[in-house]
């Protein structure tokens, strides 16, 4: 029972991290390597509204949230708009520079010493019990639903209301969406937004776990593999890709070797990419471009 | 940028009127940025600001230190860089680095076609400064290989009623892996049956699969010796999992911090270096010291700094005027620090001996009764040998 507890909560960690990689590169076709400075900024932006908003920390939570948002907005609003028709290897290049960039910022403004949101929102991370003999952090189990949460969200959002139609319509024939009159920019930017706030809030929850430090941009990358896995341009298959990767990295840990966790996630990658290399979910036509 | 901001700042410090060849020229190589900045840069800030503090009361030897700090984001190819640029442009008297293992090659070779001193300051010592030593390589970081599961397990053993059960924690690191190889070697020479050992990758996104092991093996010891972020979420995975024993492990330059944070009775960190608990007159220093040249970190982790600064200062005091590699050399190869207490004795070094010729060591947890960091174990020595 616990090993499935530990598989839950790892894959929720991943499919969290995943989702922006998703929604970003569903859409505008453009693979974001921002994404793991982009979910530090987001941490660190719960660390910084939970001082800010001292003794209230549902609204600093929901501040850190609005910020993720809009900061993902802004990022296409000042950056990534300007990469539109240009070729995807110079959108990717500039999400690389903007990585880079932002690592930078956040040791200016936020120095190199290891924060602790959770304790500066008056919280705990208390331990409870599952049933079974099983046990679960509340930030584990905050991950859990929380990722359950988010892509149920998403599936509402992008089946059943209009935005959401016309995001998909804008990824899968751009051209065509936009001589339907979808404003393609507008529905970029809601992208960018989502994305940055989802792996925000997969950042503001490994930090209030395990403190928040300059290392998180690695995990961002460190779930790269579950996208590809399940595919890169659907949610589902990063869902189904997270628990992929991580059932096979906690098995490993527990029946095999510990030191082959670091190197599981990327067999899987590799084993993918031979036998399906667009992915459990992906699109076939998807790979010329990729 | 922020290496370049560094050295203007150190710059500034100087006298107007100390000219570069006018003063005691040190280069530093440390990882001021980066992900592993947390554990470096409060090192070099400290020590910066300590000797700041020395050019303000008339320097070594009525000249000033000028201190060359230059980023290598913990990355070979900028320490390889930095080095070459601190010996053949800025002719430095010593090289000094405070990164990771990673950067030590390319230092070490620069050192030797330079034949200048190199001075690991808060950096991991390697094991050419253990006699017998390398002729050009120093070392002042509190913790030692092999010396530390030494002093660690003997705490366990000393502490511990019934039979010792261990577990042991390390990251995937040449470093740790190695240490805690030797510490599951060492524990059964001491009697102890060591009963599961895991070795978590850098950085990992949740400890609870190495922990969820680890309790299953029923350790009622663990110990760890690794970087703190893997020690104190290996503890706090497993403390979540219902596992109810004892765990020491490394007092790295937050322990103090830590312990008031996870304010566990079961988390034992051994170390080196005095804690702000003591309340020492040179804490005192340290604090206005620290206050005045508005240093970004907390003062408890400021100790390793702060030696590194003592440790240039009794070596340049001892190099004569005009300074060169080989009389600063000659200096550092019979150096006797006072640490001012900050450690439980002078630190030595002899022409074979650039770790130190003694170690100290002394064990800290949280008190729940007191409510605060309370020492479990008084200076316990052991000597360094071949």
């Amino acid at each position: 029972m616990q090993l499935a507890v530990n598989i839950a909560v790892l894959a929720s960690i991943y499919a969290l991290i995943c989702c922006g990689y998703v929604l970003i590169y569903r859409v505008s076709r453009v693979l974001s390597l921002a994404h793991g400075e982009l979910m530090m900024l987001g941490a660190y932006g719960l660390y910084a509204t939970a001082s800010l908003f001292s003794g209230h920390p549902l609204l600093a939570v929901a501040a850190a949230g609005g910020l993720a948002l809009a900061v993902g907005a802004a990022v296409y609003a000042a950056l990534m708009w300007r990469m539109t028709g240009e070729s995807v290897l110079a959108a990717v290049l500039a999400t690389i520079a903007l990585g880079i960039l932002l690592r930078g910022v956040i040791v200016l403004a936020f120095g190199s010493q290891t924060q602790h949101p959770l304790r500066d929102l008056g919280w705990s991370n208390v331990s409870l019990e599952v049933g079974g003999g099983a046990r679960i952090s509340a930030v584990g189990l905050a991950l859990v639903l929380g990722t359950a949460v988010v892509y149920g969200s998403l599936f509402a959002f992008l089946r059943g209301t209009r935005w959401g139609i016309r995001m998909r319509a804008a990824g899968q024939n751009p051209l065509l969406a936009a001589q339907r009159g979808i404003g393609l920019h507008g529905i970029y930017a809601l992208a960018w937004a989502l994305a940055t706030f989802t792996g925000g809030m997969a950042g503001m929850l490994l930090a209030c776990d395990a403190g928040l430090e300059g290392t998180l941009v690695t995990i961002g990358l460190k779930a790269f593999p579950a996208a590809l896995v399940g595919g890169l341009d659907s949610l589902l298959g990063a869902l189904v890709g997270a628990l992929v990767v991580a059932g096979a990295e906690v098995l490993m840990i527990h029946y095999v070797d510990p030191l082959l966790s670091d190197v599981v996630p990327f067999l899987v990658l590799l084993a993918m990419l031979v036998v399906r290399p667009w992915g459990l979910f992906g699109s076939r036509e998807e790979l010329d471009r990729v | 940028m922020r290496s370049k901001s560094l050295i203007v700042a150190a710059l500034a410090a100087l006298p107007l009127c100390a000219a570069a060849q006018d003063a005691y020229v040190i280069g530093v190589s440390a990882a001021m940025t980066g992900p592993v900045a947390a554990t470096y840069a409060p090192v070099v800030d400290a020590m910066k600001a300590y000797l700041e503090h020395i050019n303000g009361r008339g320097g070594i030897n009525g000249k000033p230190v000028r201190l060359v700090v230059l980023d290598d984001q913990a990355q070979p190819s900028r320490a390889a860089a930095n080095a070459k640029q601190l010996v053949a442009q800025e002719k430095v008297l010593m090289l000094l680095n405070t990164s990771l293992s990673s950067t030590y090659a390319p230092m070490v070779a620069e050192a030797r076609s330079a034949g200048v001193p190199l001075y690991f300051a808060g950096a991991v010592c390697p094991k050419d400064t253990f006699p017998p030593a390398d002729p050009l390589q120093f070392c002042s970081t509190a913790f030692g290989a092999n010396l530390d599961s030494q002093a660690a397990l003997a705490f366990v053993k000393a502490q511990s009623r019934e039979p010792v059960r261990i577990g042991f924690a390390a990251m995937a690191i040449p470093i740790s892996r190695g240490e805690i190889d030797y510490a599951e070697g060492l524990s059964k020479t001491l009697g102890m049956t060591p009963v599961e050992k895991q070795i978590t990758p850098p950085p990992t996104p949740d400890y609870t699969p190495f922990a969820t092991k680890l309790k299953d093996a029923n350790p009622n010891w663990m110990y760890s010796w690794a970087p703190w972020v893997s020690q104190v979420r290996t503890f706090e995975a497993m403390r979540r999992l219902g596992w109810s024993g004892r765990y020491i492990t490394w007092a790295h330059l937050n322990a103090e911090e830590e312990l008031a944070r996870v304010r566990d009775g079961g988390l034992y960190v051994i170390g080196t270096n005095a804690f702000l608990e003591d309340n020492l007159p040179v804490h005192a220093e340290m604090r206005a010291i620290a206050h005045r040249a508005n240093l970004p970190h907390p003062v408890s982790y400021l100790t390793e700094g702060f030696v590194a600064g003592f440790v240039l200062e009794t070596a340049l005091r001892n190099t004569p005027w005009p300074p060169t590699p080989q009389k600063a050399l000659a200096a550092m190869n019979s150096l006797k620090v006072d640490l001012k207490g900050l450690r439980g004795g002078p630190l030595e070094w002899t022409k074979t001996n650039h770790f130190r010729t003694r170690q100290y060591y002394r064990v800290w947890r949280w008190d729940p009764a007191g409510t605060r960091v309370a020492r479990v174990q008084d200076w316990q020595a052991i000597d360094v040998k071949q």
